[in-house]
């Protein structure tokens, strides 16, 4: 050992003159940037889905309600507690949250006495609520999928002249991709007016599990076939997916399940119905309302009957909803599992016509009215009387009869809502066919951006060569001289509600347009035709703004009659299954009231 | 020469079933405890020494004070939810935890993680291996009686937090490297502030040579004290510095590169006796080749692309029935992490392997026999032993 | 590995060969056949690093998997290999005398899943757990949730809500 080996050592000394490293006070020590330090949660943006509270692996989140958050459409209105004495600061709830409301701010002090405060609601009146530091996901959002799975289609060019079905379905892969993106928080439920069990079903499709599929779709719903191909899909609209991205594709998921069972396992996996109980109830009208009703009655045990004016079962389904959206087969499935139950229909029997309502009431426990709107409104404008001038829906279902219909070269289509696009597209298609152009030209009082009809009927029908013109108020139908039809007049509209908020569209008349065309086809609203009730009944039923009235549970102002669909309610096919569902339970509640009498 | 050459053969030998017959009535042998709680302990840990005058007859590891069960709360745990707790193995050096289990999963799951990402973990996983020298100077330091060398360290440590702090959101449990990729860019500026780091660093390390290294005292305390004789490495499973100062260069960073490894020029650190004070050395040496590892990282990764892979929705991630090993080289030596799925959302089981399991159970068990009391703490310390991933 | 696999596998009676990586296999071995097949692994192959021997249980399948990982570092070969023990008397051979710190995993291995090697040196000390009168933890049978349930009490007050049950109880409680 050298003797500088026992001298170096000292040099340490020099440092005594050092000022101090370490910090006088480290309270108050701002932390870094990302510093996952406590809470935050905008209340605005949270939607109360407790994605957070499922991530997390300390068990430190609690989902609770909160004063001031609603519970409303897309969002629980509860918002997440953390418990203090267990987050580990991981943030995995920051990183999976669905809508980016939650993030961690830099502050990392707080002292209190009470140990219970540490247990708090982010986004309430912590002192570091709005502090801009502090940690938030780069990207993002990273660990659930935001994209949409692919679905094939046909491409316009393949459909343009035929009703072919345009969506092919999921395979199996794009729907388990699609349904692994779900987070099964449920604020979907509430949404469908049926509250069918998505997280459940969507589930199942990712544990390829397509009976458990089946079983709860038809928990809730007899129109799979239909729903998951044409369904209004409101639930894509409260879930939590499209906050960061695309909702879940609900309505393909639900198609996938019910294409992937075949028709006899389905009749085995619903099971058959009760025996019978005695009762019996008929039923006007086999559109989605009555035959739900039809589907729930029988399996109650009821002798159900159906009268349907129509040649076929299936209402707006089949006669209005043009096939390339849904193939009638599809319908037909589903008609059969709900024949298969019991339930009778007897077409081509128009109450009111081929048999009166009191006979029906005579030999029945109870009635449903499930009769829908067939009639279409027309604009009554200048010209629209007389041949040229066609309602949407009598067209349609002509269409769906095999009936021929007039195919001029040029056709105006008046209306922007999803019935002014189906018969804009059905006319193009048969114009395809006929005469291998299209000529229709549909004009709406709205601006594109406030269309009533789906953004992809939009896309879709320019695609198949529809012209559409928005803003434009019809004002006449232009005729010559031996009175054929030769265009539609119309003015721009400058708005379509005045200050109060009542429909009342003005105009711009020195933007005045004549669209060609040798039809003017009205689609702008239709109404429900209750001939069949004769005279006497209608002045005894109570009524509401021009519908027959009813309660919630269906009945009209008759303890024998009650009504249900878009005949007293609609607007779409699940509100029609939703309240058929609702107006069995009454008939049931009714009929088992009877037995307890009798 | 004031180390110790024992003799054997005047003390009982081990029975076949390992356990030595001390008779402590006869008061020649006492039993002393060297922990839990002892400054010369990095951690919970202790060793019950049975002492004859002041020559330790036999030495036996007991852990289990920080037992928290990791493997079997990582079974209950979904892939995602095993990533905030798997830092927790290992205080000192996190984050090979976080590395090792998200690249498991990877492989499992046939994930590809971008290539800036690998990046980061390679500068993460060096910026823990420094701080991890940093505690172990100041522990062996501190275990010989210089307290003063742990102060510095301490601070040089902090500093290092305070890059760590910035760039992943936390000073110890970082939480940062998540199967799939890292959750951050580095921060604007990071580079430079850093480099100033690493200065300090350089400074503070040129005092600590004069007063370690260069220290009279030191020297006689661990030159030719605790040597392991390298025939023992294989047997004895020692990796890391402990094999590398004994003439057997292991460094998994060479001998099976991992993240970006091939792609930075380094030489591992090594020496030759063996002895507590070449393995202090050999670390002080790695310590150099970390700042200029960092250095390296800083200067050729990419500066920008995505950090993080597309996952599946982790809520509800399954990953195939398959079994794998990934390890790496941290400041102590082979960390590993085997990892068994059987096709559900869970771990079926994962075992984690840290360097002291078996430097300091079978491998110390074996060498304390024959030292002296005192030397007992810098031997210890000098295998560089973290208690809590023996225990897991 | 390939190749060594097809040298070894009729002699040690070895599985079909599971490349994982370039550098890592499995193989499953019977258990009367583990010592030769790891003797000849570590003294002709250079498979000299036991990196960790640790256990897998198979409940359903009533069987206990030791993996004992080998590697061989010059030729960055790595070869987990496999025993399949019964699950209801499991026992496994002390390896101790080929790696010293297989001791330690054996006493490991005892203590967390009762798997028992006869002629491991201490082998039924206590390791990590002290006063341990419960299932052997790491069993699958090993109930953790249900332990700390027991053993610990949960702070009381902590309440939580369904989001898809509460909207029902606000928005349609009827159904
Ligand atoms: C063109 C068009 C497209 C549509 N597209 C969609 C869509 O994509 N998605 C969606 O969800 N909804 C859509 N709808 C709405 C949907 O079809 C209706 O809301 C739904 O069919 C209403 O069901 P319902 O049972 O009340 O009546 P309907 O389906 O209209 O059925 C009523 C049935 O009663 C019969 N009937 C009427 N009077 C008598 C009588 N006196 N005697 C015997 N039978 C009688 C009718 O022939 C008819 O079959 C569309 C509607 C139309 C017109």
């Amino acid at each position: 050992m050298s003797l500088r080996e026992v001298l170096t050592p000292f040099t340490a000394w020099k440092h005594v003159l050092d000022a101090p490293v370490t910090i006088p006070d480290p309270i108050g020590r701002e932390a870094a940037e990302r510093y996952r330090g406590f809470h935050q949660n905008d209340m605005e943006t949270c939607i109360g889905c407790g994605t957070c509270e499922a991530i997390c692996q300390n068990g430190a989140i609690d989902m609770v309600p909160v004063e001031g958050q609603v519970t409303e459409k897309g969002d629980s209105g509860l918002r997440p507690m953390i418990d203090y004495g267990r987050c580990c600061w991981c943030a995995l709830c920051v990183d999976v949250c669905m809508t980016g409301s939650l993030t961690m701010s830099n502050e990392y002090t707080w002292v209190d006495t009470d140990p219970d405060a540490f247990r708090f609601i982010p986004g309430l009146e912590e002192p570091w609520k709005d502090k801009e530091a502090g940690y938030r996901r780069e990207g993002g959002r990273e660990l659930s999928g935001t994209k949409r799975s692919h679905m094939g289609e046909l491409a316009p060019a393949l459909r343009g002249d035929n009703f072919s079905e345009i969506c092919a379905g999921f395979t199996r892969e794009e729907a388990i991709l699609e349904a692994d993106r779900c987070v099964e928080c449920g604020l979907c439920v509430a949404t469908c007016p049926a509250h069918m069990s998505i997280p459940d079903y969507i589930a199942a499709v990712r544990d390829q599990d397509y009976d458990r599929g089946l079983q709860l779709l038809y928990e809730t719903n007899p129109f799979s076939e239909v729903c998951g191909r044409i369904c209004t899909h409101k639930c894509e609209t409260s879930c939590a997916a499209l906050h960061e991205g695309d909702p879940i594709a609900i309505r393909w998921l639900k198609r996938h399940i019910i294409d992937n069972v075949p028709m006899e396992r389905r009749l085995e996996l619903v099971g058959g119905a009760k025996p019978a109980n005695g009762h019996r109830v008929a039923i006007v009208g086999a559109g989605p309302g009555g035959l739900t009703a039809a589907y729930d009655l029988a399996r109650e045990g009821c002798a159900v009957t159906v009268f349907e004016a129509l040649a076929a079962p299936g209402g707006m389904m089949r006669y209005g909803i043009p096939e390339y959206r849904l193939p009638y087969d599809a319908l037909d499935r589903d008609v059969a599992v709900i024949q298969a139950m019991g339930v009778e229909i007897r077409c081509n029997m128009r109450v009111g016509r081929d048999i009166a309502l009191d006979d029906l009431k005579r030999d029945h426990d109870a009635v449903i009215l499930a009769i829908g709107l067939q009639m279409g409104r027309g604009t009554r404008i200048p010209g629209s009387e007389g041949p040229g001038v066609e309602k949407a829906v009598d067209l349609l279902r002509r269409i769906t009869a095999g009936e021929d219909v007039p195919v001029p070269e040029r056709v105006v289509v008046i209306g922007g809502g999803n019935v002014a696009f189906d018969i804009a597209r059905s006319m193009a298609r048969l114009q395809k066919a006929t005469h291998g152009t299209v000529g229709v030209t549909l004009t709406a009082l709205e601006d594109r951006a406030h269309f009533l009809a789906d953004a992809e009927e939009l896309i879709e029908g320019a695609e198949e060569g529809v012209e559409i013109i928005d803003k434009r108020g019809p004002q006449e139908v232009m005729r010559d001289a031996s009175g054929a039809v030769t265009g539609l007049r119309s003015w721009a509209v400058t708005s379509i509600f005045d200050d109060q908020g009542r429909f009342a569209p003005a105009y711009d008349q020195a933007d005045e347009r004549v669209h060609e065309g040798a039809m003017v086809i009205e689609a702008i609203g239709q109404m429900a035709d209750v001939s069949l009730l004769g005279a006497e009944l209608t002045e005894a039923l109570d009524w509401n703004r021009g519908r027959i009235a009813i309660d919630a549970g269906f009945r009209t102002s008759e303890p024998w009659l009650f009504a249900v669909g878009d005949a007293v309610k609609g607007p779409d096919v699940i509100n029609a299954v939703a309240d058929g569902h609702r107006v069995a339970q009454s008939v049931m509640e009714r009929v088992s009231l009877q037995e307890g009498i009798s | 020469m004031l180390s110790f050459q024992p003799d054997r053969s005047q003390y009982p030998q081990p029975g076949p079933d390992g356990r030595l017959e001390v008779d402590l009535e006869t008061g020649k042998y006492l039993k002393l405890w060297q922990g839990p709680n002892h400054p010369g302990i990095t951690g919970n840990m202790s060793v019950e020494l049975t002492v004859c005058g002041d020559e330790v007859v036999e030495g036996k590891t007991h852990v289990g004070y920080l037992h928290r069960g990791f493997e079997k709360l990582m079974e209950r745990r979904t892939f995602i939810q095993v990533f905030p707790i798997v830092c927790r193995v290992c205080v000192p050096e996190p984050d090979f935890n976080e590395y090792c289990y998200a690249a498991a999963v990877e492989e499992l799951a046939g994930i590809e993680v971008p290539e800036m990402a690998t990046w980061m973990r390679t500068l993460i996983l060096e910026m823990g291996r420094f701080n991890s020298y940093m505690m172990f100077l100041g522990g062996i330091s501190g275990s010989l009686g210089l307290g003063l060398v742990g102060q510095w360290m301490t601070y040089v440590r902090d500093l290092m937090l305070d890059r760590f702090e910035e760039l992943t959101g936390a000073r110890i449990y970082h939480m940062f490297i998540l199967p799939g990729g890292v959750r951050g860019h580095l921060p604007e500026g990071f580079a430079a502030r850093m480099e100033e780091v690493l200065q300090t660093a350089e400074k503070y390390l040129a005092d600590v040579d004069r007063v370690m290294f260069s220290n009279s005292v030191f020297r006689l305390r661990t030159e030719g004290v605790g040597v392991i004789d390298p025939a023992l490495f294989e047997r004895f499973g020692v990796t890391g510095p402990n094999a590398r100062a004994g003439g057997v260069v292991k460094d998994v960073r060479k001998d099976s590169p991992y993240l970006v490894y091939d792609q930075l020029d380094f030489i591992p650190a090594s020496g030759k006796d063996s002895d507590i004070f070449t393995r202090v050395k050999v670390r002080r040496a790695d310590i150099d080749n970390s700042i200029g590892l960092i250095r390296q990282i800083l200067e050729k990764m990419p500066k920008s692309g995505p950090v993080m892979a597309r996952l599946p929705n982790v809520l509800h991630w399954k990953i195939p029935r398959g079994e794998t090993y990934i390890k790496g080289e941290c400041s102590r030596g082979e960390y590993g992490y085997y990892m068994v799925t059987d096709g559900s959302g869970y771990p079926r089981r994962i075992n984690v392997r840290g360097p002291s399991y078996t430097h300091a159970m079978a491998l110390l068990e074996h060498l304390i026999p024959g030292t002296n009391i005192s030397d007992v703490a810098a031997l210890m310390v000098s295998l560089h032993t973290y208690p809590p991933e023996i225990e897991r | 590995m390939r190749d060594l696999h097809a040298n070894l596998k009729t002699r040690h009676a070895l599985g079909p060969f599971e490349p994982r990586r370039a550098n890592l296999g499995f193989v499953t071995v019977p258990a009367e056949r583990l010592r030769g097949l790891l003797t000849e692994l570590r003294d002709v192959h250079g498979f000299t690093h036991l990196v960790l021997l640790t256990a897998v249980d198979w409940m359903e399948d009533g069987l206990f998997q030791l993996t004992y990982l080998m590697n061989d570092r010059a030729g960055d070969r790595t070869l987990g290999v496999r025993v399949m023990l019964n699950r209801d008397e499991a026992v496994g051979e002390d390896m101790h005398d080929l790696w010293p710190t297989a001791a330690t995993y054996q006493r490991e291995l005892k203590e967390m899943f009762g798997i028992d090697f006869p002629g491991s040196p201490r082998v039924d000390e206590e390791f990590i757990l002290e006063g341990w009168t419960d299932l052997p933890p790491y069993r699958r049978d090993f109930d953790s949730l249900a332990y700390s349930q027991q053993t610990y009490a949960e702070r009381p007050g902590r309440v939580t809500h369904d989001p898809r049950a509460h909207m029902k109880s606000k928005l349609y409680p009827e159904g």
